[in-house]
């Protein structure tokens, strides 16, 4: 009786191992499918909170309906995950067929890696036409175009202008000199000058950026994405203007594990509760912040200023950091469904809806009139104007080098380093990929 | 009034006559007739073993065996982890871990977790464990109260503790209304207290489980040994140090053994508490979250691979140098060969 009752566990117990392994091998099956007919594209975002989450589950509906053989399955991805997450998937072969493209160095690994649709030639006349040519310049390479941008994200220090009145700042700071008095000012009047998500790590290495595009010429910038190699003294530089404004203290108490985006604990929940007047982030931090006040609505006192100039320096003193958000297609996708869907996003109303979910400055030209937000208006007119946007370093270097420059910079601010050890650890990170 | 320690190897002679008395075809001739149904006997066996051991083999093979040689593979090779590996660099990766500082001071960071967690769990189960041996009221209660951080998922004891720690945290809050603010500190990001956190942490979530242990442990001593002791005069403490100490040595040895290998693969809730970024700023990064980092975060799949040979070496060499010489009499005739 015992024997049986083991012959038969030991037969079930084959039987779920050979489902397990089916399993893994069934997924990846489902996801394509042909071009004629019915098909089923995957996406992947990282908005999982709030009106950006309803937006992308509206426009995903909005566009079923309008191509009803096409399906899309949405998923959400928290933004701090999402990178990791997509190179494991695209890897092992079983990636999305829509996803959130950054750019830079990461879309160079994966273009290398023959994971990308060149999309060039599925560009609508109208995406080409209301969208600047300056824009899909980051997305391009060799001449052929990988992602459709969606917005414009260029980099600045947002402020709560409450807060600044309250501690009797005037305007706003435009040399390091007066960003040391304002934060001298907010300390007297009780509230964190600065927050910044050292947890999550690039939101403290975006002061190093700031600084290098200050203390670097856009060659130096530029070059460094080619060669890795970070030798000219203005990466030294940069660290050390940071060394001395970091002496300041001008970070809120326990930065260090401060997360940049979740919850009321985080830099931009500071800066939406009032605790915190200043926070240095990409023109996404509107719509983060507004999730994350009290009544979830825009901040009202929110406002925005270009990163303060430095004395001497080869960057220009325009010059800005910003990013272009925008999504790609896996190589594997459908073709015809997945570019129509890059066009449908960045039609005039569906840009319109973005602006309004996610408060940031949509690519398409003729949706950009309704930004009437003042704050995005005046960093719409210094993005336009900057002679230089640099993308953000960690995203220009790719994810290794990226990765290792975002931790030295929290090994300085946490005083666990020194302007020589950015250098010398991005410089090394470089021989471990 | 000493006891013979080698009272202490009781619990293995269970296995030793086990093992004895396999049948492992002794020489004694047997009768022709009974000679071929043994050998369908034999038969049986096999088969059934096979069928029996299979699947486990099958499963242990697929997810243990096959990666452990994959990422020693992958370890010689450069790779971002798009398609098959091509640039290998021979043992480039291993040069560059060890030359690292920041792994040097992960090594650290793991040698001093292995070491504190012992000197600080140790002695405050044995503690535990004797005092809910003693017959009083509400000891059940107590028991589960000790168990139950042990029972609760590693994310959800990361996330509560690392709320409560936060700078303006629970903990800070009730400090300053205890009228104790001057001990405020900033908990998880001060590097210089950050690891002792960590350690009280771990304290708190793995003690239950090493105090159930050594509440097995006491179980299992006879109690005659005590009752003779009491009549010869022996005091509480006497009775404890040369009864109880030697008695639940094997326990305490094993427990130990437990621990150090926690210890050392310690990744779960440094990277919950500290995420994927900070832990090495923080001064709380262990092997495996510097493998992650270094390798999944940073997507130098190659390198981290080769991390991950250089913490599976560590740990055998440790688990085998620990279990050749301290676990030697507790798994003697066991899992080594008899010596007498």
């Amino acid at each position: 009786m015992t024997r049986k009752i083991r012959a038969a566990a030991a037969i079930a117990l084959i039987g779920a191992t050979a489902l397990v392994a089916a399993g893994c091998s069934a997924g990846s099956d489902a996801a394509g499918g042909g071009d004629g007919g019915k098909v089923t594209m995957t996406f992947w975002h990282n908005s999982t909170t709030g009106p950006g989450k309803a937006y992308w589950a509206s426009t995903v509906k909005a566009f079923e309906k309008k191509y009803p053989d096409v399906t899309i399955k949405t998923q959400a991805i928290q933004n701090e995950d999402l990178d990791g997450k997509l190179q494991t998937a695209l890897n092992s072969g079983d990636g999305p067929d829509i996803f959130l493209q950054r750019g830079g160095g990461k879309m160079d690994a994966m273009i290398a890696a023959g994971q990308l649709m060149d999309i060039s030639g599925s560009i609508s006349a109208d995406a080409k036409q209301s969208i600047s040519a300056g824009t899909f310049a980051g997305y391009e390479k060799d001449g052929k175009t990988y992602a459709m941008p969606g917005a414009v994200l260029p980099e600045g220090i947002w402020y709560s202008k409450d807060l600044f009145q309250k501690a009797g700042i005037e305007g706003t700071p435009t040399t390091m000199d007066e960003l040391n008095d304002a934060i001298t000012k907010l300390k007297a009047s009780g509230v964190d000058p600065v927050a910044v998500g050292a947890k999550d790590a690039w939101p403290a290495a975006h002061w190093y950026y700031n600084f290098a595009l200050r203390e670097c010429s856009q060659k130096t910038l530029e070059g460094a994405a080619k060669s890795l190699k970070f030798d000219n003294p203005c990466w030294t530089k940069a660290g050390e203007q940071l060394e001395d404004f970091n002496k300041t203290k001008p970070f809120n108490n326990g930065f260090l594990t401060t997360a940049a985006q979740q919850g009321a604990g985080s830099s931009a929940g500071l800066l939406a509760n009032h605790k915190a007047a200043m926070e240095l982030m990409g023109a996404w931090d509107p719509g983060v912040i507004a999730s994350l006040t009290p009544d979830g609505k825009p901040l009202a006192d929110l406002g925005w200023f270009p990163f303060p100039t430095i004395d001497g320096g080869k960057g220009d003193p325009k010059s800005m950091m910003g990013g272009v958000d925008g999504n790609s297609c896996s190589a594997k996708a459908p073709k015809k469904a997945c570019t129509d869907f890059l066009n449908f996003i960045v039609q005039k109303d569906n840009q319109e809806a973005y602006y309004k979910a996610f408060n940031a400055i949509p690519v398409n030209k003729d949706a950009q009139a309704v930004v009437d937000a003042d704050y995005l208006k005046t960093a719409l007119a210094a993005y336009q104007e900057a002679p230089f946007v640099s993308q953000y370093l960690d995203t220009l270097y790719g994810q290794n080098v990226g990765n290792a420059l975002n931790t030295s910079v929290v090994d300085l601010l946490a005083g666990k380093g020194d302007a020589k050890d950015i250098v010398s650890t991005t410089n090394q990170a470089a021989s471990k990929g | 009034m000493t006891i013979d320690t080698s009272l202490g190897t009781t619990p293995t002679t269970g296995s030793d006559t086990a093992a004895g008395t396999s049948p492992t075809g002794s020489g004694t001739p047997l009768p022709a007739g009974r000679r071929s149904t043994r050998r369908i006997a034999d038969w049986r066996k096999r088969v059934e073993i096979a069928v029996l051991a299979g699947p486990a083999v099958i499963v242990f093979v697929t997810f243990v065996i096959l990666p452990v040689g994959m990422a020693a593979y992958y370890g010689f090779y450069k790779w971002q982890g798009y398609g098959p590996p091509t640039d290998f660099v021979g043992l480039q990766n291993y040069v560059i871990i060890f030359q690292d500082k920041a792994f040097q001071s992960v090594l650290m960071h793991n040698g001093f977790i292995v070491v504190m967690s012992l000197v600080l769990q140790g002695p405050i189960a044995i503690v535990l464990a004797l005092l809910l041996n003693q017959k009083m009221h509400g000891r059940g209660l107590v028991r589960v109260l000790v168990f139950v951080p042990y029972v609760i998922s590693e994310v959800i004891v990361g996330t509560g503790w690392s709320l409560m720690l936060q700078s303006n945290g629970a903990v800070n809050d009730l400090l300053q209304g205890m009228g104790l603010g001057g001990l405020r500190a900033d908990w998880l990001s001060n590097p210089d207290i950050a690891i002792w956190t960590l350690l009280v942490i771990i304290s708190w979530k793995y003690i239950g489980f090493a105090v159930i242990l050594f509440l097995a442990g006491l179980q299992s001593i006879p109690e005659e040994l005590f009752e003779a002791a009491a009549i010869d005069g022996a005091s509480y403490w006497q009775i404890q140090r040369r009864i109880t100490l030697p008695l639940l040595g094997p326990t305490i040895r094993i427990w130990a053994f437990l621990s150090i290998i926690g210890s050392l693969q310690l990744f779960d809730l440094v990277y919950i508490i500290w995420g994927q970024y900070i832990a090495s700023t923080a001064g709380t990064s262990t092997m495996a979250t510097y493998m992650v980092a270094n390798g999944r975060t940073s997507g130098n799949f190659g390198f981290g691979s080769a991390v991950a040979v250089v913490m599976f070496i560590i740990s055998l060499a440790v688990a085998l140098i620990y279990q050749r010489f301290v676990l030697r009499r507790d798994t003697a005739g066991a899992l080594t060969e008899r010596k007498n």
